[in-house]
C-alpha cells in the first residue's frame, strides 16, 4: 500500500535522468508477487511484458478510501478473478491473486463480519494463490480479530498467506505478526512476510518464514538497499515486488531491480531466485501455479481457454500504437 | 414455463459416460455426492483436472440428437464435470434454482464463467437466462463472448431481435469469428442488416477497414439503399472486399445485383461452384 509523499519530494530526487538499461536481463522471466494492478493502465501490462514479467500476485487490498457495503467487496474479489485476470492475458502475463479482507478495513467490525462470511465463497477459486494481504496496519483490537480468523481460514483452505506489515512500528508489528501465525499453527513456510527492511529481515528469515522486499520510492526499499540485502543475506527464501498501486510506485521494480543486481555483481543463478523463483516456490503451495501456464512460449497453454483463433488472447499480441506519433488512428 | 425442452435424463447419463472414460473413479463419486453445491462446484478444476475431453464419435452422435447443435468439442473436462454439476440441481422450486445458478455468476471467475454460460442451453427454463445471456453479451472478456458466441445454441434460439442484433454487432466490434455463430444467416434481418450499414459507413468515414463477413448479413436484404453500400465494396479495389460483396450479390433477387454480379463473371461462376463461399473467405480473412 502506498503513503503519502508530496509532488515537491519527487521533482528533487527525479533529477537523475540516466535512461533506463535493461539490456542486462534480457531474455530473463519475471514473477511479480505482489503488483495491484486495477489501480494500473494498459501500458504498464505492456512495459511489463516487454520487461519479461510473465507472471503476477494481486493481493487484495483497499481501494484508497474505504468500501462501505458487502456488494463492493464481491464485485472487488470478482473483478480480481474475473476482468483483471483477463486484461492480463491480453498482453501475455499470467494473472493470480490472494483474497482476504485487509487490515485498515477490519477496523468497520460490523461489515468485517460479512466480508468474512463471504471469504469462503472467493477462496477456493482457481489462481487465488493465498489468503492476502493481510496483517496489521493500526496494530487494532479489531485487526488482530480478522487478521486471526484469517489465518485459521487460510489453515483450512491450505493456502499460503501473504502478509503486509504495518507502515508504523513495523519491527514491533512484523515480530507480533509472525508471534501470532505461529500461535495458531502455521508452517512459517507457507507465510509470506512482505514490506521487510534492513531491520526486520534477520528474523523473519531466521524464524522460517519467507521474506519479501517491496521496491517503492520514498516509502519502502530503494533496489540499491536491496541489492545489499541481497549480497548480504543470500537468496534463500528471498523475493521481490513491486506493490505498485495508485501512488508513485514503478510496476517495473522487479527487471530493475534484477538489472541492478546483474551490474553489481549478484550470479545470474541468485538473480532467478529472487526476482522468479523464489515466489513461484512459495505461493505454487496453493497448488494453483502451473509454471507451463506462462513458460510455454509466452503463452498461455491452459485447455479451459478452449477457443482458437482469437489472437488477442495469445502472447501479448495487442496492437501497439506509436506513443512518438502525435498522430492518433 | 417448460422444466427442459430436451430429454434431460438422457443427457445426464450421456455425460456420465463420458465422464467415467475422463475422470478416475474417485472423482465420479465426488461428483455424485450430494455436498455443498457451491463448494463442488467451485473445486472442480482441483479434482477433475482441465486436459481437453476425449469424446467418442458415436456419443457426439447422441449429443447432437439430445440436442441438436450443441457440441463438447473443445471442451475440457471440468467444464463438463461443472455442467453436469448443474444437470443434478433440484429445479422444482423456479425461483430457488434460478438463485443459484445466478449467484455462481455473480462471484465467477473466468473459467467458471465461460462453463456457466456454455452451458446455458442446458439449464431448466430457457426463457429465464435471456437477461442473463444479455448480460454476458455486455462482457469484454474475450473467451466468455465465444462461449456464447461459438457453438451455442442457446442465443439463436431464446434471444428477442434486439438482443440478437447486439450479439452480432458485438461479434464485429470485438474481431470474433461470426461464421461460428449458430444462426448467423436464419436469424438475419432486414433490421440488422440496416444498422451493419451505418456501422459500415462510420467505418469507411474513419478510414479503417471493413470485416468482410459483415456482407453476409446484408445480402439477402439488398434494396436501393443497401445495394449502393454492396455496391461500393465491389467496386473498392480490395479483392477480398470485391469477394465478399459478390456473394452477398448472389444472396439476392434485387435485379441490380444480379447484373452486378455478372459484371464479373469468373466470381460469378466461382460462387455458383462453391468455391467461392462465406467459409471459405473467412479463411482467407
Amino acid at each position: 500500500m502506498c503513503c503519502t509523499h508530496s509532488f515537491e519530494d519527487r521533482i528533487s530526487q527525479d533529477k537523475d535522468t540516466t535512461p533506463v538499461d535493461l539490456s542486462g536481463i534480457k531474455g530473463m522471466k519475471f514473477f511479480d508477487p505482489h503488483v495491484h494492478m486495477t489501480s494500473r493502465t494498459t501500458d504498464d501490462y505492456q512495459a511489463m511484458a516487454d520487461a519479461g514479467v510473465v507472471a503476477l500476485i494481486e493481493p487484495a487490498f483497499w481501494l484508497g478510501q474505504p468500501r462501505t457495503g458487502l456488494d463492493s467487496f464481491r464485485d472487488y474479489y470478482s473483478s480480481l478473478i474475473g476482468w483483471e485476470r483477463f486484461r492480463s492475458s491480453q498482453f501475455g502475463i499470467k494473472h493470480y491473486c490472494t483474497i482476504g479482507l485487509n487490515s485498515r478495513e477490519a477496523n468497520n467490525e460490523a461489515l468485517a463480519e460479512q466480508v468474512m462470511e463471504m471469504l469462503p465463497l472467493f477462496v477456493y477459486k482457481e489462481g487465488v494463490v493465498g489468503i492476502g494481504e493481510i496483517g496489521f496496519d493500526d496494530q487494532t483490537a479489531a485487526e488482530e480479530k480478522y487478521y486471526r480468523a484469517q489465518l485459521e481460514l487460510a489453515k483450512e483452505a491450505g493456502l499460503p498467506v501473504q502478509i503486509h506489515t504495518p507502515h508504523r512500528d513495523k519491527k514491533g508489528g512484523t515480530t507480533r505478526s509472525m508471534d501470532i501465525a505461529l500461535e495458531h499453527g502455521l508452517d512459517p513456510y507457507m507465510v509470506i512476510v512482505d514490506h521487510n527492511n534492513e531491520e526486520t529481515v534477520k528474523e523473519v528469515l531466521d524464524r522460517g518464514f519467507w521474506a519479501a522486499f517491496t521496491i517503492y520510492p520514498f516509502t519502502k526499499m530503494g533496489n540499491e538497499r536491496m541489492v545489499e540485502i541481497a549480497k548480504q543475506h543470500g537468496p534463500e527464501r528471498i523475493m521481490v515486488n513491486s506493490a505498485a498501486d495508485w501512488g508513485i510506485s514503478d510496476p517495473l521494480a522487479v527487471p530493475k531491480t534484477a538489472a541492478l543486481m546483474k551490474i553489481r555483481g549478484i550470479s545470474d543463478s541468485d538473480i532467478h531466485l529472487i526476482t522468479y523463483q523464489n515466489a513461484i516456490t512459495a505461493f505454487a503451495q496453493s497448488g494453483q501455479i502451473n509454471e507451463a501456464d506462462f513458460t510455454a512460449g509466452g503463452s498461455a497453454i491452459d485447455q479451459s481457454q478452449r477457443f482458437e483463433g482469437n489472437t488477442v488472447l495469445r502472447g501479448g499480441q495487442q496492437p501497439r500504437i506509436d506513443k512518438n506519433s502525435i498522430i492518433i488512428s | 414455463m417448460v422444466m427442459y425442452n430436451y430429454d434431460v435424463d438422457a443427457l445426464r447419463a450421456l455425460f456420465k459416460n463420458i465422464l467415467t472414460v475422463n475422470v478416475p473413479a474417485d472423482v465420479l463419486n465426488w461428483l455424485q455426492q450430494k455436498g455443498n453445491f457451491n463448494t463442488a462446484f467451485v473445486l472442480v478444476p482441483r479434482k477433475t483436472g482441465k486436459a481437453l475431453l476425449q469424446i467418442s464419435e458415436l456419443e457426439a452422435q447422441e449429443l447432437e440428437a439430445i440436442i441438436p447443435g450443441f457440441s463438447l468439442t473443445g471442451w475440457s473436462v471440468d467444464m463438463l464435470a461443472r455442467a453436469y454439476l448443474l444437470l443434478e440441481l433440484d429445479e422444482t422450486n423456479t425461483e430457488e434454482y434460478f438463485r443459484k445458478i445466478e449467484n455462481l455468476f455473480l462471484a465467477a471467475e473466468v473459467n467458471e464463467l465461460v462453463a456457466l454460460y456454455s452451458a446455458l442451453p442446458l439449464f431448466a427454463y430457457p426463457d429465464m437466462w435471456v437477461k442473463r445471456c444479455a448480460e454476458g453479451i455486455r462482457s469484454n472478456i474475450g473467451n466468455v463472448l465465444e462461449a456464447i458466441m461459438y457453438q451455442n445454441p442457446y442465443p439463436q434460439k431464446n434471444l428477442d431481435q434486439s438482443a440478437w442484433n447486439q450479439l452480432v454487432l458485438k461479434a464485429f466490434f470485438t474481431g470474433k469469428d461470426v461464421g461460428k455463430i449458430q444462426g448467423i444467416d436464419s436469424r438475419a434481418s432486414k433490421d440488422l442488416a440496416y444498422v451493419i450499414s451505418d456501422y459500415v459507413h462510420e467505418r469507411r468515414a474513419a478510414g479503417r477497414d471493413i470485416n468482410p463477413s459483415l456482407w453476409r448479413l446484408v445480402g439477402p436484404f439488398i434494396d436501393d439503399k443497401l445495394f449502393e453500400d454492396v455496391k461500393w465494396a465491389f467496386e473498392s479495389g480490395v479483392y477480398v472486399n470485391q469477394k465478399a460483396s459478390a456473394l452477398a450479390l448472389s444472396q439476392s433477387n434485387y435485379p441490380a445485383a444480379e447484373a452486378l454480379l455478372s459484371s464479373q463473371p469468373k466470381l460469378k461462376t466461382a460462387i455458383e461452384q462453391k468455391e467461392l463461399t462465406w467459409d471459405s473467405l473467412t479463411l482467407e480473412y
